[in-house]
């Protein structure tokens, strides 16, 4: 998926103003219309492709349109927003999305964090492999992430129940099952975000100078004194964008849902976004749109929330 | 020393977890189905690459692999050379309104796709391009430019100056200064851009979930969908098609491994 970022750039450190090249530019009495030049071909295809339908989204979210011929199109205000805010069937998805957050977000980041910690700053052999291991799943399509697991959880011929059978157990049937589906999911989340955190994790701990853990050990330290008090800290950064990323995939999770429940059993893992794909087909395009800027005006104020917490700008 | 071996433990079975999945998968695509119902995890007595050859011919993988191909080659180079001028201008020039363009072009990092996918729909229909491979290749270089602006102009402003006022005393263009000087400089994040461009695009799925509906112009993960969806016991088959997909991910990302797990954490730290 494409990074997508409340603030763009504010964890970056990205330099203010941009300089070097300007100075010999302006002496030449300025760049006249060169720089615009540079922009147009893709300012033109952003604001054709972008911008164009970020307004309409905007606009097409005030009005009942039948998504066939303008001239239906009419004027409602918010009467989207309301029918949505008043239909239970809403609350329910995004409850779901709620619901998946501490297996998307908090899950991941602690299986990522803790084997960051251990490895800390050792050499170990072949860490880059270990690497390249853990982060696979990140690089993988959803959709494919679904279907693999679909097929791992099958409760008649999949691995994952076989095993278990054979050594004792008797297993859920996993997606098919009201209560267990949505923590399916949940855990599927889990896999395919670990390893990205454990990456983003462990590049951070080596980030973090030598010099604080010998002053801590000096102090008498004991190790989860040491995790706490140096290495919790100094990871901050890293902490508040894995926790981002993954909150920003809990709440627009789709593709992994189409592709191992497509919402089922009954509407028990029916998550915002596949809601609101779903009330397209009635022929509500307004209605879709007004859900769909509902949810990306809430992955913009959580996210922003995470960050401020857990974000550290003085540096 | 306890610790260590823990460590590579811990590791060791992490990778485990991630890995075997897609393991089995493959394992199962070289299977027949009864072999898949008997013992899941046992070796096939030979392997069936007859189901290769099922999802490739009738499941239409080649059609969607060939489909995938295009569409990312189109993505991604326009993506590179666009973000590259837009990057350029805003690294190199101080002009009226730069800050103003410069934000409204992140304004693509903002909105989510799932807001603008069902507009787009319509514009698109306006436009005649639906179910064509333009309204895969169109809007998704139009998507990249947020993130491609926002790198190239990071990695042009931190080419040292020296080099560039030589080049202008030598007398280049500024033209000949970005594609001759800036561009071949700044090779490495290039490549990782143009990487992070290809996977994004190989991978999207909502967006040719809803312009195309014809077949013919479906991509990977569309295709596999629907191919689950109509398939849905035939396991090996299925899963011969899901190994089509990632085998050419994980060949990409054994070569360029570095590369693409720094610019995707690194692009996280921005994005």
């Amino acid at each position: 998926m494409r990074p997508h970022s409340p603030e763009p750039g504010v964890l970056a450190g990205e330099p203010a103003i941009v300089a070097g090249f300007t100075a010999s530019s302006r002496r030449r009495a300025g760049p006249g219309w060169e720089p615009y030049l540079y922009l147009l071909p893709g300012v033109v295809v952003f604001t054709l492709f972008v911008v164009i339908p970020i307004v309409a989204a905007l606009a097409i979210s005030l009005t009942a349109w039948n998504g066939i011929s303008w001239d239906t199109a009419t004027f409602v205000g918010i009467d989207n927003y309301i029918q949505a805010f008043e239909e239970p069937r809403f609350w329910t998805a995004l409850w779901h999305n709620l619901i998946l957050i501490p297996y998307f977000v908090i899950l991941p980041t602690i299986l990522g964090l803790a084997p960051a910690a251990l490895v800390h700053q050792m050499k170990l052999r072949g860490a880059a492999l270990f690497q390249a291991g853990l982060f696979l799943p990140y690089i993988m399509p959803g959709v494919l992430i679904g279907v693999v697991w679909r097929w791992m959880l099958n409760p008649i011929f999949g691995p994952v129940n076989s095993v278990l059978e054979d050594i004792g157990f008797d297993p859920p049937t996993w997606l098919a099952d009201f209560t267990w589906a949505l923590p399916t999911i949940g855990f599927i989340g889990a896999w395919a975000a670990y390893g990205f955190c454990y990456v983003v994790l462990v590049a951070g701990i080596q980030k973090i100078p030598v010099d604080l853990y010998d002053a801590a050990r000096l102090d008498g330290a004991n190790g989860w004194q040491e995790f706490t008090a140096v290495t919790l800290p100094g990871l901050r950064r890293e902490i508040a964008v894995v926790l981002t990323v993954n909150l920003i995939n809990a709440l627009r999770a789709f593709d992994v849902v189409k592709a191992t429940t497509d919402g089922g059993p009954g509407d028990s893992t029916t998550v915002l976004a596949l809601f609101m794909m779903n009330s397209l087909d009635g022929n509500r395009a307004g209605y879709a749109i007004a859900i769909a800027l509902f949810l990306a005006v809430v992955t913009l104020v959580l996210s922003l929330a995470v960050l401020k917490l857990f974000g550290d700008r003085d540096d | 020393m306890i610790k260590r071996g823990l460590a590579y433990a811990v590791l060791v079975l992490g990778c485990l977890i991630a890995i075997v999945p897609f393991a089995i998968t493959t394992l199962a695509s070289l299977k027949t189905m009864p072999e898949i119902v008997q013992d899941v995890l046992a070796l096939p007595a030979t392997p069936a690459w007859g189901n290769y050859a099922e999802a490739w011919e009738q499941g239409r993988f080649s059609r969607f692999f060939l489909n995938s191909t295009v569409v990312a080659i189109a993505v991604v180079i326009p993506s590179v050379v666009f973000s590259s001028m837009t990057g350029y201008a805003f690294a190199r020039f101080r002009f009226r309104g730069s800050n103003a363009i410069f934000g409204y072009l992140l304004l693509g990092m903002v909105v989510p796709l799932q807001a603008m996918v069902v507009p787009l729909f319509y514009l698109l229909r306006e436009l005649n391009m639906l179910d064509s491979l333009w309204a895969l290749i169109l809007p998704q270089i139009a998507l990249s430019m947020s993130f491609g602006t926002l790198l190239m102009r990071q990695t042009f402003a931190s080419v040292p100056k020296d080099i560039v006022e030589a080049s202008v005393l030598d007398g280049a263009s500024s033209w000949q200064i970005l594609w001759q000087v800036m561009f071949p400089l700044s090779r490495p994040l290039i490549g990782t851009l143009g990487l992070l461009f290809f996977i994004w695009t190989w991978n999207e799925f909502l967006l040719p979930l809803v312009v195309n509906i014809d077949p013919d112009y479906h991509t990977l993960p569309v295709g596999l969908l629907y191919f689950q969806q109509r398939w849905t016991s035939n396991m090996p088959l299925i899963a011969a098609g899901a190994t089509i997909i990632f085998v050419p991910l994980i060949l990409i990302f054994m070569m360029f491994q570095k590369q693409l797990i720094r610019g995707l954490t690194e692009g996280a730290l921005k994005g």
